[in-house]
């Protein structure tokens, strides 16, 4: 079996082992599960010393006064549809590009290749405003594809992509297809892609975990409250002076859901395509 | 093969997530009413919690053809959307709110925001009270960036049960003229330290906005000339009256917002926060065991400032800005503040408002019953002319820190010397 | 132009046949999406900020230039240089320690014989799921200065004295790196994760048999195996945390830009923009940033390429 290291079954260094998770585990559940106790309790609960760790009872009512405050629902479905297209668009640049840098002999790749890290260079902040101004002067304001188009830019994903083909997918099975009579496209379809299906879930999992949580840029270019995405509607409950603390948490908490079911859903797909992935 | 199915259901459901998303866009102004008029949709970018959003749908009530989208922020975020908007000139709203203290920011931009004495503001001038009515004005009174919505006239919170431990008049117009002047406070504060060992304010802040909020020329004066280095200036004694208060153990460590401070007011761990009239809407959010335990008077003339409140202007680049007019001319008519007043505490600028009988016989449950509105209205017609510069806000924070810095043991001169260093560097750029 | 010799010994045919041009155009074409969406996006961005890092401007008026002043104006600021430390410091207490146990942590998820793997894979992930809005109000809350919170609490019954998270210079840092760290572990894990699929098992096999404990296969077998990916989280962890801004504007919400215990380059030059309207100053520390960003990638993937060759069985 994988990865299989053989030490005693239920030795020092399992239990340790164990612990060690454990631990890692309430660590980084724990601010959630504060979230989600919040989501049930009254907005006072926010301000009790020490934290509230035990659920009330408000639940639906809290979250009825967001349904209320903000077209939830709407704001979920604009998130869904950028961050599945951005998802999507990403998956493809980068897998073509990673493809062509690992197996393709083109002049100047190497070159290109560090242009690349040159793209993440300018600050988000400091980009804003000449990339809202393209975004206006387009008249794509309030479209959620002025939303997306800023994430379609990836570089981890090429990078990712590429090493990945350059260690799972043998130079000699390409050389064996194009011998065969392959185009390159065909040979991108039908054997690479098939092989990088595991890195597919990782990028996938992560570019849509993260537009899912950007809020910067959508904020700036979503104004019409229809088109907004979950995280400027939630955005649009904290009004500082006066904000009902567990209505505020109820719709993060439950904005959270549906992202960890798409975590479930491409945990499935990570597993699965391991023990495929690993016949060679 | 299964990977072939795989592309092309991607490439598919991606050609439909374009064609979803781009069709997502909101068409404009379309179409026209029954009676012909034009539909005309209008945006409205706020902050806060201050319930223009049923007076909104009022409005469209009355007027079929208008239609109002409201897109409420956080005031940081708020402001800085809008300054992005203005900055490329595309994206702005037809009609902002401007809170007072950002205002200075955008006064350099007039040129982006439709004069509102263009739009007949002079009309309605009388109805508001001068100093907030005159913040709003650039150009030697000539330029009118923005229409008064609420202001925020300080008064004396102070909790009924420490006041009565130490031995002082817990009812309000007794207190009101018990502390009449600065030393008052000042002998106040010392007494309930003695009795009841409590401080007499939360922060340092409270304690340096006590003077500073009422000063006219406070960082800068009018020609936008800092202050801070003339001897003798309003500032510097603000500074030094916090961090005398402190030294004789008077001013408490709760930060601002916090929890913390929360939980003081709840448990009446202080004895007075200098608050604002808006200040109430906070303590009911976050304090509400502290519910009848706090009365509200009058502040010595000295301490007598505004804190807050914000305008609503409308930028350039609107298409309809005399409908965008009307209706703003009429969310902050008297009669509408009084609304807005009764539904989320905005307190008017408007004086006709005070002697409404619904505003005169409001009673505030969270003190106890007392008619509170009555000691802000006293204190907002005490309230002279303030000039506040355009970056005003920098300088605050820089003065705060060094105070936050005394408070926890630094030296204050030195602490003042930095922030005026500091302060300089950033006026530089 | 290669001679037929060296084409006859390379075995495969160089320059003009047509199926290495039909490999050169796809080449091209394969990788023009990302330049060509760049090109829409990202240039006009980029060339903006560097011609802005020359003029003064406040953002609605004019444009003035004047040529390096700006540079000198934040390299003359003990601000900035406070924040470059603020920033660099950040780095190595919230991100190094994310790499090191994410690393661990991959390793640990990958064994055969480990229980709960979903589970524990789902949980850890949790964090970078977990709203900012939520994440900021609970790091607040629990590293507040008073000594009732949380974590001031805790330190209590070990003995010691209250520390105030948000005011002080290493209480601001070590409640910040702490955020950091909770936030991006999960993420490198997953990445970490993904490399480790294609070392082959036949190696750990080999090791366990002969006698290999889990440290030493981690050692010899893992890290060298995996040090690619390693390289890629150190670059993207090294950019990210030297644009760090998010988690210390969030924690401190109010007084982010008016203190200087942990205010971050890209805070420092946000507030130039959107606090103190002075756009050209901004982008001018944008450009020294991005030279320190080059440097201290550059720095950090020599470091690691190294870490990698002492330990490599050949």
């Amino acid at each position: 079996m994988k990865g299989d290291v053989g030490t005693k079954k239920w030795g020092i260094g399992r239990i340790g082992m164990y612990l060690f998770l454990t631990v890692i585990t309430l660590f980084s559940l724990f601010p959630f599960y504060w979230m989600f106790v919040m989501s049930t309790r009254h907005s006072s609960a926010y301000n009790s010393i020490p934290p509230a760790m035990v659920p009330g009872d408000q639940l639906k009512e809290n979250f009825q006064k967001v349904l209320d405050m903000i077209p939830f629902f709407q704001s979920m479905f604009n998130t869904l549809i950028v961050c599945l297209t951005v998802t999507i668009v990403v998956l493809l640049i980068s897998s073509l590009a990673g493809f062509a840098f690992s197996k393709l002999k083109f002049p100047g790749k190497n070159i290109l290749f560090f242009a690349i890290l040159f793209t993440i260079i300018i600050p988000p902040q400091l980009g804003l405003i000449p990339q809202y101004l393209l975004v206006a002067k387009a008249g794509l304001l309030d479209n959620l594809f002025a939303a997306m188009v800023l994430f379609f830019l990836n570089p981890l994903g090429i990078f990712l992509m590429r090493q990945y083909v350059s260690e799972s997918v043998p130079d000699e099975l390409i050389e064996a297809a194009r011998l065969d009579g392959c185009s390159i496209f065909r040979i991108y379809r039908s054997i690479v892609l098939p092989i990088i299906l595991p890195a597919f879930a990782t990028l996938g999992i992560i570019v849509f975990t993260s537009v899912w949580g950007e809020f910067l840029w959508q904020f700036t270019v979503l104004r019409d409250p229809e088109s907004y995405t979950i995280q400027v509607a939630l955005a649009s409950l904290n009004t500082q002076f006066k904000v009902d603390f567990g209505m505020l948490l109820s719709g993060v908490f439950w904005a959270t859901i549906p992202l960890l079911i798409v975590f479930l859903l491409f945990n499935k797909l990570f597993i699965s395509s391991i023990a495929e992935g690993s016949v060679k | 093969m299964k990977f072939k199915k795989l592309l092309i259901a991607s490439l598919s459901i991606l050609v439909l997530l374009f064609v979803a998303a781009c069709s997502d866009s909101s068409s404009g102004d379309s179409g026209k009413t029954a009676d012909g008029k034009e539909k005309i949709t209008l945006n409205f970018w706020m902050f806060g919690a201050t319930g223009y959003e049923e007076l909104a749908k009022e409005y469209e009530k009355q007027n079929e053809n208008i239609e109002i989208k409201i897109k409420t922020s956080e005031t940081a975020d708020h402001h800085n959307n809008l300054f992005t908007a203005l900055s490329a000139g595309s994206g702005a709203p037809d009609i902002a709110a401007l809170e007072l203290d950002q205002l200075d920011r955008f006064r350099d931009a007039q040129d982006r925001f439709v004069n509102l004495y263009d739009m007949g503001a002079d009309d309605i001038k009388g109805e508001y009270l001068d100093w907030k009515w005159e913040i709003a004005e650039t150009n030697n009174g000539e330029f009118l960036m923005g229409l008064p919505t609420d202001i925020g006239p300080k008064g004396l919170y102070y909790r009924l049960d420490v006041f009565e431990e130490a031995g002082l008049p817990t009812d309000p117009e007794e207190v009101s003229a018990l502390i009449a002047t600065p030393e008052d406070f000042k002998e106040a504060a010392i007494k309930i330290k003695d009795k009841t060992g409590k401080p007499m304010v939360a922060s340092m802040e409270m304690m340096y906005r006590a003077q500073l909020d009422a000063l006219e020329e406070s960082y800068f004066d009018a020609e936008g000339n800092l202050l801070l280095e003339e001897s003798g200036n309003g500032v510097k004694e603000a500074y030094d009256l916090a961090i005398d208060m402190n030294e004789l153990g008077l001013v408490g460590n709760y930060a601002m917002w916090s929890a913390e401070w929360a939980n003081g007011v709840d448990d009446g761990d202080f004895a007075v926060e200098l608050g604002a009239a808006w200040f109430k809407g906070w303590m009911e959010s976050n304090a509400p065991e502290a519910t009848g335990e706090f009365n509200i008077a009058t502040l010595p003339t000295e301490y007598s400032g505004n804190w807050g409140g914000s305008y609503i202007s409308i930028p350039k680049e609107t298409e309809h800005a005399e409908e965008a007019y009307e209706f703003v001319k009429w969310l902050v008519s008297p009669e509408n503040q009084l609304n807005s007043f009764k539904s989320n505490g905005l307190f008017p600028s408007a004086p006709a408002v005070y002697e409404m009988p619904e505003f005169t016989e409001a009673s505030d449950e969270y003190f106890g019953g007392q008619s509170t509105q009555t000691v802000f209205a006293q204190s907002a017609q005490k309230i002279g002319k303030v000039y506040k510069g355009k970056d005003y806000t920098s300088v605050h924070d820089e003065i705060l820190a060094a105070l936050v810095n005394s408070q926890a043991g630094a030296d204050p001169e030195k602490e003042w010397t930095e922030a005026i260093k500091r302060i300089n560097t950033k006026l530089d750029r | 132009m290669v001679s037929l010799d060296d084409k006859q010994q390379k075995g495969r045919r160089k320059g003009f046949s047509s199926q290495d041009i039909k490999e050169m155009l796809s080449g091209y074409l394969y990788i023009s999406p990302f330049f060509i969406i760049f090109a829409i996006i990202g240039l006009y961005p980029a060339i903006f900020s560097l011609i802005l890092a020359f003029q003064k401007w406040n953002g609605m008026g004019e444009m003035e230039f004047v040529g390096l002043d700006n540079f000198q104006v934040i390299l003359s600021d003990p601000l900035f240089w406070k924040s470059v430390y603020n920033t660099v410091i950040l780095g190595l207490m919230g991100t190094a320690p994310q790499l090191i146990i994410g690393l661990i942590l991959a390793f640990l998820l990958n064994l055969s014989y480990l229980r709960f793997k979903a589970f524990f894979r789902v949980t850890i992930f949790m964090p970078y799921i977990t709203s900012m809005v939520a994440v900021a109000l609970v790091f607040s809350v629990f590293f507040s200065n008073n000594e009732t919170a949380l974590v001031n609490y805790i330190i209590g019954l070990f003995g010691f004295d209250p520390v105030s998270w948000k005011t002080s210079e290493w209480g601001a840092k070590i409640a910040i790196s702490t955020m950091v760290f909770w936030r991006w572990l999960g993420y490198n894990t997953i990445i970490y994760l993904a490399g480790m699929q294609s070392i082959p098992n036949d190696l750990y096999e080999a090791a366990k048999i002969d006698g290999a404990s889990i440290f030493q296969q981690l050692r010899y077998i893992t890290i060298p195996l995996l040090k690619p990916f390693i390289l890629l989280t150190v670059f993207f962890s090294t950019v990210g945390a030297m644009q760090l801004f998010t988690e210390p504007t969030v924690f401190l919400g109010n007084t982010a830009f008016s203190r200087d215990e942990a205010m971050t380059v890209v805070m420092y030059l946000y507030r130039d923009a959107f606090k103190l309207s002075s756009f050209g100053t901004a982008s001018a520390a944008a450009i020294v940033l991005l030279l320190f960003i080059v440097v201290a990638s550059a720095f950090n993937m020599v470091l690691t390429k190294r870490l990698g060759r002492d330990r490599r069985e050949t």
